[in-house]
């Protein structure tokens, strides 16, 4: 119980005050929990590794909540992941619901927040316990898993798996690291670039890059384009909100925020995927299915209830394997790094204050998000009319501080910015995927020191099948996420035929 | 399947199989687009960005020219005044300001007041609260 005593004002307010300006990023749109995340990181330099982290889980919270704000007023999702919101929140706002509408997402979105916290709690140590056995041979099993499995869930599977081993690819530029048995040599690279590429690009600004200075360049592609609609929207209560609607609702909210849960233990898949799996399945199972889609209440629920679930879900794989479960939990790899602490199974038995600190501020994050949501969305709403011509060059300002502070002062780190500013600009261009990219680049090194040192130790390639039962197990996966892909791919294959 | 790696060459094993794995993966790529291609029944839905959007090149490439000239005159400001973080200061107060008239539409005499107020004062704070207050290095 020592960690009570970091339990300090600041830490409170941190996770506060870090779920409401992610409330404001996440609904403004365009605008990412990611994104917060990584233009606040380098705030968390002076603050500590537990008082960072406050900051930055309630960003987190509060950046997948603030998107059911735009997404049910103005049927723009704040967030890629309030995309199925727009679907019944918004005919809800036009009938005179708006009020009704947003109380009932915020109400859903606390409770997937608190659903898959517990989950986490309860979860992470166990696998975390159960993975400490791995060798090097399992631990290439589970990332190679990982990035099936992202595949198999990317919007198409040849341009997922090709984006993420892209990444892997892009991540190997540099030195084969001593410091964890490689040779030392460079790979992938010209002489000229030796100076620059010694330890390869830096893993916050290809991030930064790619989410934050990407969008920036696609916003002024748009024109930056001023909805000031939001500020003059008015919020119509013309039926009030009652609790009571919630009623039958359990089966919706427990499925929602499960799946948002499950979706966000699988590397790479975001919250848009959550959230549209969630609301399929309501529409499946509902018993008037066609009332969603018109301005049905259930739909905001399975919408909201699973991309809140995804908080506590995505953190599950990264505090017991160190493998980031979306975007925004590969920035937290971030926070950790600049403290010096090492995410991976030993993590939360070498830790168990930060871990439960960890635990708290994400408590406190979901309840300042209801909070602040159920009581102050007026307010918000007028907070998030700030102009993008305003805001745009202050954050393209804040993505180079990232930048630059997160190796203590690299000007490369600022080029490597503007790099991958322009990859991600030209992925949204030709249609790659980002996420996949992302966790390639990330699992990378890691995923070649585990397959070479194997091999090496080993001396036969059959070691990664004859291993233990558990690599047996891991190929069963394998094999069952291929497959799933493949149906997966054939059936869009068939509904796109006519 | 025995394997024997040399250790001197350890380096090239992971990036060659990753490379020869892409390759594959851009070949399946290429002949699923051209596929689709031919059989132009069902052509492939077109990515949502590449719709038909006006580009707005003026500020696209505006805003490229301006961080490349922002991260340059960042670079050789810090070193006229090196560890005080006035490279950073110094360079971004006109690119956030430059950069908030490219992106302004209406160009009243007030909003390009905000617009300067907001150019001086972010980074500002940011500087005092960062290098002043934290001593964390800027350029």
């Amino acid at each position: 119980m020592e960690f009570l005593s970091e339990l300090t004002p600041l830490f409170f307010l941190l996770a506060m005050s870090g779920t409401l300006v992610g409330i404001v990023f996440g609904a403004i749109p365009g605008m990412t929990a990611t994104m917060a995340v990584a233009v606040c990181l380098p705030l968390t330099y002076s603050l500590g590794l537990v008082n960072g982290l406050a900051l930055l889980l309630g960003l987190y919270v509060g950046g997948i909540s603030g998107g059911l704000v735009p997404a049910i007023l103005l049927n723009i999702p704040g967030t890629p992941s309030s995309i199925t919101t727009t679907f019944d929140g918004y005919p809800m706002a036009q009938r005179g619901e708006g009020e009704r509408a947003l109380k009932i997402a915020i109400f859903a979105s606390i409770f997937g927040g608190l659903f898959s916290l517990v989950i986490l709690y309860l979860f992470a140590p166990a696998l975390a316990d159960f993975a400490i056995r791995f060798s090097y041979v399992e631990k290439f099993l589970i990332i190679f898993l990982a990035l099936t499995v992202m595949a198999a869930l990317s919007g198409s599977m040849l341009v997922g798996v090709f984006s993420g081993v892209l990444g892997m690819l892009v991540s190997l530029i540099g030195a084969y690291d001593i410091s964890n048995g490689g040779n030392g040599e460079y790979r992938l690279m010209f002489g000229f670039m030796e100076e620059y590429l010694d330890g390869g690009f830096s893993l916050l600004p290809v991030l930064v890059g790619v989410f934050g200075m990407a969008t920036i360049l696609l916003e002024a592609e748009r024109g930056v384009v001023e909805d000031g609609s939001l500020s003059r929207v008015k919020i119509s209560k013309d039926k009030p909100f009652k609790i009571s609607i919630f009623k039958n609702q359990g089966v919706n909210l427990l499925r929602s925020a499960s799946i948002g849960t499950f979706v966000g233990l699988l590397p790479g898949v975001g919250g848009s995927a959550a959230s549209v799996l969630s609301y399929s399945q309501e529409k499946a199972f509902s018993k008037n299915p066609e009332k969603l889609g018109k301005g049905a209440p259930s739909g905001v629920i399975a919408s909201e209830s699973a991309n809140n679930g995804l908080t506590g879900g995505a953190l599950i794989p990264l505090l017991s394997l160190g493998i980031p479960g979306d975007s925004t939990t590969a920035i937290l790899i971030g926070a950790f790094t600049l403290q010096g602490v090492q995410v991976g199974p030993l993590f939360i038995g070498d830790n168990p204050g930060t871990w439960n600190l960890m635990i708290i501020a994400m408590l406190v994050a979901n309840i300042t998000m209801f909070v602040i949501m159920f009581y102050a969305i007026r307010h918000i709403v007028r907070l998030v009319s700030v102009p993008k011509h305003l805001l745009f060059p202050v954050i393209l300002m804040m993505c180079v501080v990232g930048a630059y502070t997160i190796n203590y002062g690299i000007m490369f780190d600022v080029w490597t910015l503007l790099i991958f500013g322009l990859v991600g600009y030209a992925f949204h261009k030709i249609g790659l995927e980002i996420a996949p990219f992302i966790i390639g680049f990330i699992l990378g090194p890691s995923a070649e020191i585990y397959f070479v040192k194997s091999l090496e130790s080993y001396g036969t390639l059959s070691i990664f099948f004859t291993k233990s039962w558990i690599a047996i197990f891991l190929w069963i996966l394998i094999a069952m996420s291929i497959t799933f892909s493949i149906a997966l791919a054939r059936q869009q294959a068939k509904k796109s035929k006519p | 399947m025995a394997v024997s790696i040399d250790f001197d060459s350890s380096h090239l094993l992971f990036p060659a199989i990753v490379t020869a794995l892409l390759l594959c993966l851009l070949l399946a790529l290429i002949f699923r687009h051209h596929r689709s291609k031919a059989s132009e029944s069902a052509p492939e839905p077109a990515p949502q960005q590449t719709l038909k959007k006006p580009v707005d090149k003026v500020r696209l490439l505006g805003t490229l020219i301006l961080t490349l000239i922002y991260f340059v005159s960042m670079e050789r400001i810090g070193l006229l005044f090196p560890n005080i973080g006035l490279g950073f200061l110094l360079s971004s107060i006109p690119f956030v300001l430059l950069l908030s008239l490219l992106y302004m539409h209406d160009r009243t005499r007030k909003r390009v007041l905000v617009a300067v107020i907001n150019a001086v004062l972010c980074p500002l704070a940011v500087w005092a609260i960062l290098s002043v207050l934290f001593n964390i290095s800027l350029p």
